[in-house]
């Protein structure tokens, strides 16, 4: 008996803590800060293990999660093709300049040169009077008629194309009363209405987009804080066992949380794969339209740093979620002794 | 070592588990602690390992009142204390390796430490052959020495048992106390609550017997006192 009582000493296995000495402790505690970021993997590592052992709760959750994302993402999408075509469309707005009858061809040519100068101008179309009266005989029917007029009523016109900067509905309204004062302009002409409507409506989508976002978020960090709760309630036991020999509240939480990031990662590969198998499926429909308008229009899918942007944000989100729950349902589980 | 002071504990409802108790027990000490089921056994040894407060008195580990320990802290207690329970409390889906190895995995021992504890402990407790069984795969006795191996793994300076003996024959319960004994000749101070009064006259260690929540007796128990105790 003694010699055994000897041997476990000499193992150390039964000497208490409270003997050990400082040099020891400090050597132990360096060991803890040296094995942290090993403990950090291997819990990340057990936890990808856990989802593995649940196929089916793991999966539904991943593609529960990866449809969410996909909604948003795909409405992202829907917003930046539709900002992409109203810009074509703000681009080949025009502002119309009817120059006085009196203004000869040499004050209009001086006139063209000032207006190129101008930094909000990217191109600049001139229609003489005599162009402009041999259109509108073309246009309007009355062809041999109109060679009756003493003198060619209509005014010599120039076509100012704005940059795109400058195309936008306050810029395009700025350059038009700028061009109003050139001296040579009876009237200066920019359907603005129709510029207003387009980007109300641009705003409209971009704000309904935006609230569905915020609603398929949220829903993506309950559906992870649920599954996160469900987990835990599943391993109460051993949660209660761990408590009971000294576990810490965030060791006992880190596993979830890592599930969570897990769930995230997944989930917003899922969202990814979706989006640009949608994109590419829509892409060749939206070609063969816009190729009927004459337009070079091609649908944009998600790019590298967005894709990268969107896996990260629903990292984010599903950690979010395993954080509410783990903060509110791991302090809740007290060991008991039964 | 662990000081109780005119200690009472009511649960929700009123029901009032432990009256006015109060009791040392030192350093390196070995003590039973024993009385009917209901007696408060199991509620003083929850208090130690706080997974209960007082609702009054004072309970001391190494002269810390236990009331003043902060929520975050109490991990870090229950550290030094080893449990037992008659139930093993293993975690069912990791084998015996990884269930002793749990309170050295909390502690951040590192892994080669971790094999090296591990295998001592299964050694001290006759069970390096189990090493990767899972705890449906052993007897109810070989659970119950895996269950002391994950206490004493850390070296604890308290060990609590309850009812440690519960389900097991006489000969696997005598061989458990040895290994209590073991222990508490290293330093361990051992509290172990069980209602086996025969085990308790045997080993001839301090006993102190609750009724009905209060401390009726404190001292060594004799064969005859054992026999007749605590109901009379």
């Amino acid at each position: 008996m003694m010699a055994l009582l000897m041997a476990c000493k000499r193992s150390g296995l039964l000497m208490s803590n409270i003997h050990s000495s400082g040099l020891q402790k400090r050597a132990s505690m360096l060991t803890r800060i040296l094995t942290l970021p090993i403990r950090h993997v291997q819990q990340a590592v057990g936890s990808l293990g856990s989802l593995w052992r649940t196929p089916f709760t793991t999966v539904m959750t991943i593609f529960v999660l990866g449809i969410s994302l996909a909604l948003p993402a795909t409405l992202h999408l829907f917003v930046k093709n539709a900002e992409q075509v109203s810009e074509q469309w703000d681009s080949a707005s025009q502002i119309t300049l009817f120059l006085k009858l009196s203004t000869s061809e040499k004050s209009a040519q001086n006139l063209i040169k000032r207006i190129s100068l101008y930094n909000e101008v990217a191109e600049v179309r001139y229609i003489s009077a005599k162009q402009a009266l041999k259109e509108f005989k073309i246009l309007s029917g009355f062809g041999q008629s109109l060679e009756y007029l003493d003198k060619n009523p209509l005014p010599a016109t120039i076509l100012v194309t704005p940059t795109q900067r400058a195309s936008q509905a306050q810029a395009a309204n700025a350059l038009l009363a700028k061009l109003n004062k050139e001296r040579e302009v009876e009237q200066g002409k920019l359907d603005l209405e129709w510029l207003n409507r387009l980007e109300a409506m641009a705003r409209l989508i971009e704000d309904i987009v935006l609230g569905v976002a915020l609603l398929l978020c949220l829903s993506v960090v309950l559906i992870v804080g649920n599954t996160i709760r469900l987990a835990i309630l599943n391993e109460k036991d051993a949660i209660a066992i761990m408590k009971l020999v000294g576990a810490t509240d965030s060791f006992i939480q880190r596993p979830f949380l890592y599930a969570g990031i897990w769930y995230g990662i997944f989930g917003g590969i899922l969202s990814c794969i979706a989006v640009t198998l949608l994109a590419w499926y829509l892409g060749y429909a939206i070609s063969d339209l816009s190729e009927l308008y004459q337009s070079d229009f091609q649908l944009q899918g998600l790019t590298g740093s967005e894709a990268l942007k969107l896996i990260a944000f629903a990292i984010v989100l599903a950690l979010v979620g395993s954080y509410i729950s783990v903060s509110q349902h791991i302090k809740a589980i007290e060991p008991n002794a039964d | 070592m662990i000081d109780f002071n005119k200690v009472n504990k009511t649960y929700p409802g009123g029901f009032l588990a432990l009256k006015q108790v109060s009791f040392s027990l030192a350093s390196g000490e070995m003590a039973f602690l024993t009385g009917h089921s209901g007696a408060g056994k199991s509620t003083l040894l929850k208090l130690i390992s706080l997974m209960e407060k007082p609702s009054s008195g004072s309970i001391q580990i190494n002269n810390t009142e236990l009331a003043d320990i902060q929520y975050k802290q109490v991990p870090y207690v229950r550290r030094g204390i080893g449990m037992i329970f008659q139930s093993h409390n293993l975690l069912k889906d990791r084998t015996v390796f990884d269930n002793v190895a749990l309170p050295l995995i909390i502690e951040g021992v590192s892994h080669k430490e971790i094999k090296k504890r591990v295998a001592t402990a299964l050694d001290k407790v006759h069970l390096s052959a189990k090493l990767k069984c899972y705890p449906h795969m052993l007897s109810g006795g070989e659970q119950q020495r895996v269950g002391i191996a994950r206490a004493i793994v850390n070296k604890p300076p308290i060990l609590l048992a309850d009812e440690p003996t519960g389900n097991l024959d006489p000969k696997l319960s005598l061989d458990i106390m040895s290994l209590f004994e073991e222990f508490n000749a290293a330093g361990v101070t051992v509290l172990i609550a069980t209602h086996d009064l025969g085990l308790i006259a045997r080993m001839k260690y301090r006993t102190l017997t609750l009724k009905e929540g209060t401390m009726i007796n404190d001292g060594i128990v004799d064969g005859l006192q054992a026999q007749r105790a605590p109901d009379e």
